[in-house]
């Protein structure tokens, strides 16, 4: 934690102040619960004590989590809170007695079993440039973000000419947080140079990756921050107004999004005539049913004009984007940064970062490590930093074997290249993107064929269907899939499966087909021995692929207690109690049932 | 006017062309298939991708920039072309025997153009167990139509089932023509019967016939 600079009158309450974190993600945890809980025990308790809702810190595998602060007590976290044990914590923590809390967030104190946040790893290692407030305040409160710096950024953007703030965003390197990097100060001063009666900004919130979600949680968690981004890109083209674009799946995001642009407006940080410049300007929420290719910047225009495919570029959206006017199209990141940038000063975002690409990222690390989260941490962190030492490694017992970087787009790095560096140009020479930022940690339970075919399913399906080599081609490359995990593919479906590949990422129209095959080549590039196992010895190492598996039972552990018959939904296991038990792989379906079922371990996949 | 060069011929047009209409003004072409002139331009198909400036785009959609290098054809290009095309077909119902264009198809010019082989009905006919007629001696007209012609299955003792047949190469259908020629189809019969099947011929199909004919082969 280096950046971090909050207020510190926002963390002393003069009485007890319970925090308790209101996003999707704790919500999902069960926040709501604690939350009715906390209410009820103060109640109880006759505490005078402040609720204060405040939005997700990103450390996901805490959730849901309480943070209790008092005049004379350093701030606690507790974390995985249960209803139940609510009153239980409140009690001991009024008394002084810290001992159960998971971290003690700072400040001196006794309890030295307790460690502090700035100890762990997982907070330690992160810059929280853009996620500062993430945890700290109240999403739905303007006065809280104001008294974090906020809207100072865009009252000295004000103050600077339009071709200023282009200026001070080149200065800076920001690149677009939503994947392909593409420096944000060249879209804008595009935009600005064109004449046009009418420009519009457009915040791109979409976020469709599986296994990313930090735009979600910044908006989330701070939504004044992405808006005062999108001010600020709005002065700095010359736009009148603005579109957040926000998935209908995430209400709670579109909700503080909109809580936030009115009370911005009350506030004069909206409307006509913004705090007293000639600049007015104005932003509409936009809903859109999900479809991944909305991500897309030409199909979200279209998305928003009322039917989302994607076309040709160009006109780039920067000439012409929606209603044909000009279009700037950015990240919710790279907005909240842009806001950032211009409250804290741009030293303090060009010092971290690489030479090519500055500033910080959010990352979600998900799947099989121990502390699923997101973090925020230089661009140039090494991956094997960001997955052992923030997120915890893999489960005890497990190895991580890839990491798939960029959701469904991006590639599979193996787990012999994770002492690359995380920057856009790295990525992309090893068959991986940035993307958002979505790391999928694969361990060694898992087959690459399998996650292969996972990936193109999720592309197949959402495929707009415009153009041919996505629509048909996926689709091929879909079909080649299934048959190696079922062990009728020849080698020279592997060429195929290359060929096809590379023409699909070459011919596609939009970016979603020219990043579908991906997953596809980057697997079949590292992990060819695999795809060779199940074309060549028909076998799926990883045992997997339930075609290529067989479950078997060994005589000599068997002792006839008749589990994996009861258990087997297709009557395939036939034995009498205390006799050796017989699989008939005729009626065998390879559910694995009689796996769990058997109390001897005499089942085994092989 | 701007300057650009089509496969290094400098060519000169009004700048926002098409890279498709300065293709054509250099004097070149390029495959086309959901383009139509002033009609349809949506870039779905991908057939008429180039290269400008290294990067593969859509010609009919792309437009022109100065010293714009566009190269309209090579092994690439022929490639992924083929490829799209192939995966077209993967999808299209064959049966142009009962199709109404009647082999006025842009679909099959084109399959012919890119080389694109006829794909044998048998690998996708419900009965697939079927062998091939012609290597049995018998004579059919699988390896002249394209894709049948309603007529019964071998099964039920029909010589044809328009299976589009082995066309490979030159050899193949010389040597299916004659296989045809010493049944019991006579010269006439069998050309009528060419003419008649709407066939995916080699360019030489006439002077095949006539060396068959005249046991020259």
């Amino acid at each position: 934690m280096k950046v971090l600079t909050v207020d510190a009158g926002l963390q002393r309450a003069d009485v007890l102040t319970v925090k308790v974190p209101l996003a999707s993600c704790t919500l999902a945890a069960g926040a709501s619960r604690v939350l009715e809980s906390v209410k009820k025990t103060l109640e109880k308790l006759g505490l005078e004590a402040t609720i204060k809702k405040v939005g997700c810190m990103g450390l996901c595998y805490l959730d849901p989590w309480i943070e209790l602060e008092m005049r004379g007590a350093p701030p606690a976290i507790y974390a995985n809170v249960k209803p139940e044990e609510v009153e239980k914590i409140v009690r001991e923590y009024v008394k002084g007695n810290l001992s159960s809390a998971l971290v003690i967030r700072g400040g001196t104190h006794d309890f030295k079993n307790v460690p502090t946040l700035d100890s762990l790893p997982e907070w330690k290692l992160q810059v929280r440039f853009v996620s500062r407030n993430c945890g700290l305040v109240d999403p739905e409160s303007i006065e809280d973000y104001i008294r974090t710096g906020g809207y100072s950024g865009l009252k000295k953007a004000l103050k600077l000419s339009r071709e200023d703030v282009i200026e001070v965003v080149r200065k800076s390197g920001l690149r677009g947080r939503g994947g392909a990097g593409f420096p944000t100060w060249y879209k804008w001063r595009v935009a600005y140079e064109q004449k046009s009666d009418v420009k519009y900004v457009i915040c791109n919130g979409d976020e469709g990756d599986p296994g990313a979600f930090m735009n979600r949680l910044l908006a989330e968690s701070d939504p004044h921050r992405v808006l005062e981004g999108l001010i600020i890109a709005g002065y700095a083209i010359g736009a009148s107004r603005g579109y957040i674009f926000v998935r209908a799946e995430k209400p709670l995001m579109a909700e503080r999004l909109e809580i936030a642009a009115s009370q911005a407006r009350d506030y004069g940080f909206l409307g006509e005539k913004i705090l007293g410049t000639d600049f007015s300007f104005d932003v509409e929420v936009y809903r859109s049913a999900g479809a991944f290719v909305c991500g897309e910047e030409t199909a979200l225009i279209a998305a928003i004009e009322g039917r989302s495919r994607p076309r040709q570029r160009p006109p780039y959206p920067a000439t012409s984007g929606l209603w044909g006017k000009p279009t700037v199209i950015n990240n919710v990141e790279t907005l909240a940064h842009v806001a950032t940038i211009f409250q804290v000063g741009l030293e303090e975002f060009t010092k971290y970062g690489t030479e090519k690409s500055k500033g910080t990222k959010m990352f979600c690390v998900t799947g099989s490590v121990k502390k699923t989260g997101v973090y925020e941490v230089p661009i140039g962190t090494k991956i094997k930093t960001l997955v052992y030492e923030l997120a915890g490694g893999p489960p005890d017992g497990r190895a991580i074997k890839a990491v798939q970087i960029g959701g469904p787009s991006g590639g599979c790095i193996p787990a012999d290249l994770l002492d690359l560096e995380l920057d856009y140009e790295t990525l992309q020479s090893y068959g991986a993107i940035m993307g958002s930022g979505g790391l999928v940690i694969i361990d060694d339970s898992n087959c690459m064929v399998d996650v292969a075919k996972y990936f193109t399913s999720f592309t197949l399906a959402e495929s707009c269907g415009k153009c041919l080599p996505c629509r048909i081609g996926m689709k091929v490359i879909s079909e080649v899939l299934e048959k190696i995990t079922s062990g009728d593919a020849s080698l020279e479906d592997l060429e195929v499966l290359k060929e096809l590949g590379e023409s699909i990422a070459k011919s596609s129209l939009c970016a979603l087909g020219g990043t579908a095959p991906n997953p596809i080549l980057s697997t079949l590039r590292y992990f060819r021995s695999e795809y060779e196992d199940h074309v060549i010895k028909k076998k799926c190492p990883a045992k997997v692929c339930s075609k290529l598996v067989r479950y078997e039972i060994d005589p000599s552990k068997c002792r006839g207690c008749t589990q994996c018959a009861k258990n087997c939904p297709a009557n395939a296991i036939s034995g009498s109690p205390g006799k050796t038990h017989v699989i008939n792989y005729n009626r065998c379906i390879k559910c694995g049932q009689c796996l769990i079922a058997c109390p001897f371990g005499a089942v085994t996949k092989v | 006017m701007v300057k650009i060069y089509v496969n290094n011929y400098e060519v000169d047009v009004p700048p926002g062309t098409l890279v498709i209409d300065a293709i054509e003004k250099a004097g070149y072409e390029v495959p086309t298939l959901c383009y139509l002139k002033g009609l349809f331009n949506e870039a779905t198909c991908r057939i008429c991708v180039v290269k400008v400036n290294g990067r593969v785009v859509p010609a009919c959609k792309f437009p022109v920039s100065e010293n714009a290098k566009i190269i309209v054809d090579d092994s690439d290009l022929r490639k992924l072309r083929k490829i799209n095309l192939e995966l077209l077909l993967a999808t299209h119902e064959i049966k142009c025997w009962s199709c109404v264009r009647k082999g006025a198809c842009e679909l099959l010019d084109l399959s012919k153009k890119l080389g694109v082989e006829g794909i044998p009905v048998c690998s996708e006919c419900s009965l697939r167990e079927h062998s091939c007629l012609v290597l049995k001696g018998i004579p059919c007209l699988g390896p002249l139509t394209v894709a049948g012609c309603e007529a019964e299955c071998p099964r039920r003792g029909s010589p044809c089932i328009g299976c589009r047949g082995y066309i490979v190469s030159e050899d193949v259908w010389a040597w299916a023509l004659k296989n045809l020629y010493n049944g019991n189809i006579d010269l006439s019969e069998l050309k009528s019967l060419v003419s008649f099947f709407w066939t995916y011929l080699p360019q030489n199909l006439r002077r095949l016939i006539e060396e068959v004919s005249s046991n020259n082969y």
